[in-house]
């Protein structure tokens, strides 16, 4: 059996103390040690920002990649292996800013992976500018006459995009987000878990408080997310009344699945043939 | 065999040294003909080389494939045309000049009528007569092949071998039009008209976006990933047609950067991968091309040079990315770069990029252009794959402690031993930021010194690795130094030269990053004067040779209008600094 020891890192923490990506990391140790997934059998890829610092604070396999590229190279990882379990970290502005494109094309492909973006609506390594998600008005150092674009949402976006699990989730509610990784890692294709999460540091806006008053959790509300309808217009609730929980999940044939040749063993896996290679060369 | 032999001949005794021009619209058909007659060439066991140039657009505008037909072996264009085909108006207007004095005109009745040098076979009436107007391009090839001299059962076998999976009627029909094509051209005399002796076939006709996909077969690669970009795309089609027969999966992605990144995933986790583009899209991977050296990740990027900057000339070749390539990305990091000068050469060079990216876990870039990723060329080597492909992985049983397993861990070659995630109880860590031996994050000054010197460690070892230039009379008294796909041109041009009395020779780097410095100083200390021959505008090879080994090129044939080298303009410029 695995245990939350097995998990623990020696590497010192650097996140600032009150930091929601606390709540962040303890709920994805819970949700790793109940499955009774052992770290040597994990990989993590994250981006660049203080949520994709995450794998080095737990002990696994991990590749803290570049800012906004952490999916492609993910996709990558599960092309050469598509038995590896992935994990990927990112925040809302490595994610929906930085690789917005990636994000879309990696939910169009269906990659069997779960991503949780730690979404605190600014920018924490950066120093408090606005990100895709901050609300239209708020008011950043850098932005002193308020934010003037629309704020992004993902949800509906990845709802758009074919998305087969989309979930959201709040850090300050550890017990709701483990459960929602643990569905997650045992969905089968690409899985959003958007994190809602303040930022002590720089976003005086949506706090711990600001959210505590407004997240309603949907499995409370007997909804069951197997409408398409339905999930797109829960993904738009995003005013005083902001839902948690599975908006939406369904199955169906992943990456990996679609192409042939990965039907007889991962590319890993598969051996290398001169015999063929030399036939063919010698038809040309 | 003709009064121009002393001409176009070479040292190396060639009798047939014949150039057709067939020029059109983007989409009538014009590599059909070319193609065609490649095949027939190649059948005869004649040697031949071909161009192919094309605006970028899919349909109109002016387009030509210009095929040179020799008994012996040819590696550049030739300049002048002894039969244009000419599917438009158009392209007599543009060629008329390029034609030999006792050169043909092939065009439609319908284009120009018939005087002096300017045949008229009427190619799409004769196209519809064997079944449509798609026959027209058949129609030319039979005439352009009845003028050579050429038995039309060649033809015939030809035309059964290239259209017999597409049935027995689409056969005929091809061969009705270029038995028309014969017709036409009867009682034509063409004073360059040969005897087709009985042989097989020399070698394999081949560009180089398709020896790079073979190359990078024969050495495993397992994952291609790629944004479309001319001229680079023709080494990812050919792999695409071939990945239901091999372990290999090619993906197209949103875009250069997800390609790059991709293809680093892949390596990580255990398999080849490699990627191929042209500058701009290189620009996009420059940051993933940095992250592969920080993390010591091998991964293998074909660089398919056209003119720049930014879209620049999409159809056009050019050499001017080599002092980019060297250097991309931000600080500095050892890498490889490698510019083969022939198909058969890029098929070698993708299979040691392969091996050398995993040996000293850095990235490989080779740099081709779009001349040599378009052109036909006869290659008399037989590609071959080898038994085996050495890999460079360490497993737990390779471990005294694998659990204490170290991604950057310290050696004196600068490489780490390199495990893979999830293959064992060794867990590896990797960041993009600096970082300890461990993997993890480290803004520690000796961390920081460590990481560089290690990585650095390994430049004198890759050196090692690196061959020196290529001579061609190389004791002679001037010297062309040119690198990549230039080396055909420059050759035939020293060959010229020679004839004509001048003690002249050529060196052509294939090895060109680390710079082999010492071999270059040795090869170009022989020579009184050596002179740069480059496709750029800055002689950046000249440039490179002067940093790295202070010698200075007494002058520079540099021709950047995206157009390939012909000898006859090398010689010429020689000429004019020697006179």
């Amino acid at each position: 059996m695995v245990s939350i020891n097995d998990y623990e890192s020696s590497y010192a923490n650097q996140w600032c103390p009150g930091c929601g990506n606390f709540g962040i990391l303890a709920a994805m140790k819970d949700a790793l040690v109940s499955l009774d997934i052992p770290p040597e059998e994990l990989l993590i890829v994250s981006g660049i920002g203080q949520a994709a610092k995450t794998p080095h604070f737990l002990k696994c396999n991990m590749f803290h990649a570049l800012h906004g590229r952490a999916l492609p190279l993910a996709t990558g990882a599960k092309l050469a292996n598509h038995n590896l379990k992935i994990l990927v970290n990112s925040g809302d502005g490595d994610c929906y800013g930085e690789g917005g494109n990636h994000f879309m094309h990696a939910i169009r492909r269906n990659v069997d992976l779960t991503l949780l973006v730690h979404n605190n609506r600014t920018y924490g390594l950066t120093k408090g500018q606005a990100s895709p998600t901050s609300d239209l008005g708020m008011v950043t150092a850098m932005q002193p006459h308020g934010v003037i674009s629309e704020s992004f949402n993902p949800l509906a976006v990845a709802l758009s995009l074919g998305a087969g699990f989309v979930a959201r989730s709040f850090s300050g509610n550890t017990e709701h987000l483990s459960r929602m990784i643990r569905e997650g890692i045992s969905f089968k294709g690409f899985c959003l878990i958007d994190i809602l999460q303040p930022c002590v540091s720089f976003n005086r806006v949506n706090t711990y408080d600001w959210y505590k008053k407004r997240v309603y959790d949907l499995s409370e509300e007997n909804y069951v997310p197997d409408s398409f309808e339905k999930a797109m217009s829960i993904s738009m609730q995003r005013g005083d009344e902001i839902p948690i929980g599975i908006i939406y999940k369904k199955e169906k044939p992943t990456f990996a699945d679609r192409i042939g040749i990965l039907h007889e063993g991962s590319l890993i896996s598969q051996t290398y043939d001169p015999g063929k290679l030399n036939s063919l060369l010698a038809e040309i | 065999m003709n009064n121009r032999r002393a001409v176009v001949g070479r040292m190396n005794q060639m009798d047939i040294d014949i150039t057709v021009k067939i020029g059109g619209e983007a989409g009538q058909g014009i590599q059909t003909v070319g193609h065609l007659l490649a095949l027939v060439c190649r059948k005869a066991g004649l040697y031949i080389m071909a161009i192919n140039d094309f605006e970028s657009r899919i349909r109109g505008g002016h387009s030509f494939f210009q095929i040179r037909i020799s008994d012996s072996p040819v590696h550049a264009p030739h300049h002048r045309v002894h039969i244009l085909v000419a599917l438009n108006r158009e392209t007599l207007d543009l060629h008329r000049e390029a034609l030999d004095t006792d050169g043909l005109v092939l065009i439609d009745e319908k284009a120009e009528s018939a005087e002096g040098s300017v045949i008229n076979v009427p190619l799409e009436k004769l196209g519809k007569k064997a079944g449509g107007k798609i026959f027209s391009n058949t129609v030319a090839a039979g005439a352009c092949l009845a003028l050579l001299g050429a038995p039309f059962e060649l033809c015939k076998a030809v035309l059964a071998e290239q259209f017999g999976k597409k049935g027995t009627d689409v056969v005929e029909k091809n061969v009705d039009a270029a038995e028309l094509g014969y017709q036409a051209v009867k009682d034509v005399a063409f004073k360059w008209a040969f005897e087709w002796k009985p042989d097989t076939p020399k070698g394999t006709l081949i560009d180089s976006s398709r020896s790079i996909a073979l190359g990078a077969l024969s050495a495993d690669c397992r994952l291609a990933a790629f944004y479309p970009m001319s001229p680079a795309t023709g080494i990812m089609s050919n792999l695409a047609a071939l990945s239901d027969r091999f372990p290999l999966v090619v993906e197209q992605t949103e875009d250069e950067i997800a390609a790059v990144n991709m293809i680093i995933g892949a390596s990580f986790a255990g398999v080849r991968a490699m990627t191929s583009t042209s500058g701009g899209g290189f620009c996009l991977m420059t940051e993933g091309l940095g992250l592969a050296a920080i993390t010591e990740t091998p991964i293998v990027i074909v660089n398919a040079q056209r003119p720049g900057p930014a879209t620049g000339l999409p159809t056009r070749t050019g050499q001017g990315d080599l002092q980019f390539v060297i250097r991309a990305s931000q600080d500095e990091f050892p890498r490889f770069v490698f510019a083969p000068g022939m198909p058969d050469e890029a098929f070698e060079i993708t299979a040691r990029a392969f091996h050398l990216a995993e040996k000293y876990q850095v990235p490989v870039i080779i740099l081709v252009d779009q001349y040599l990723q378009d052109s036909l060329f006869i290659i008399e080597k037989q590609l071959t794959a080898p038994e085996e492909t050495e890999r460079f992985i360490a497993g737990d049983d390779d471990m005294d402690n694998p659990s204490e397993y170290k991604r950057f861990a310290v050696t004196p070659s600068g490489v780490s031993p390199r495990a893979l995630p999830c293959a064992g109880k060794a867990l590896v860590v990797i960041s993009s930021d600096e970082h300890r031996e461990d993997g993890h994050i480290s803004e520690a000054i000796s961390d920081r010194i460590q990481m560089v010197d290690k990585r650095n460690a390994k430049v004198p070892h890759m050196i090692k690795e690196m061959n020196p230039p290529k001579e061609y009379h190389g004791d002679a008294d001037i010297l062309l130094v040119g690198w990549g796909s230039t080396e055909g041109a420059i050759k035939e041009a020293v060959d010229r030269l020679r004839e004509e009395g001048m003690n002249a020779g050529a060196l052509n780097f294939v090895d060109l990053w680390p710079f082999p410095f010492e071999a270059a100083i040795a090869a170009l200390n022989r020579t009184k004067k050596f002179y740069m021959v480059e496709q750029n505008s800055s002689a950046q090879l000249g440039q490179l040779i002067r940093e790295q080994t202070g010698l200075i090129h007494s002058g520079a044939i540099l021709k950047y209008d995206g157009r390939p080298f012909y000898p006859n303009e090398i010689v010429n410029d020689v000429k004019e600094y020697v006179r």
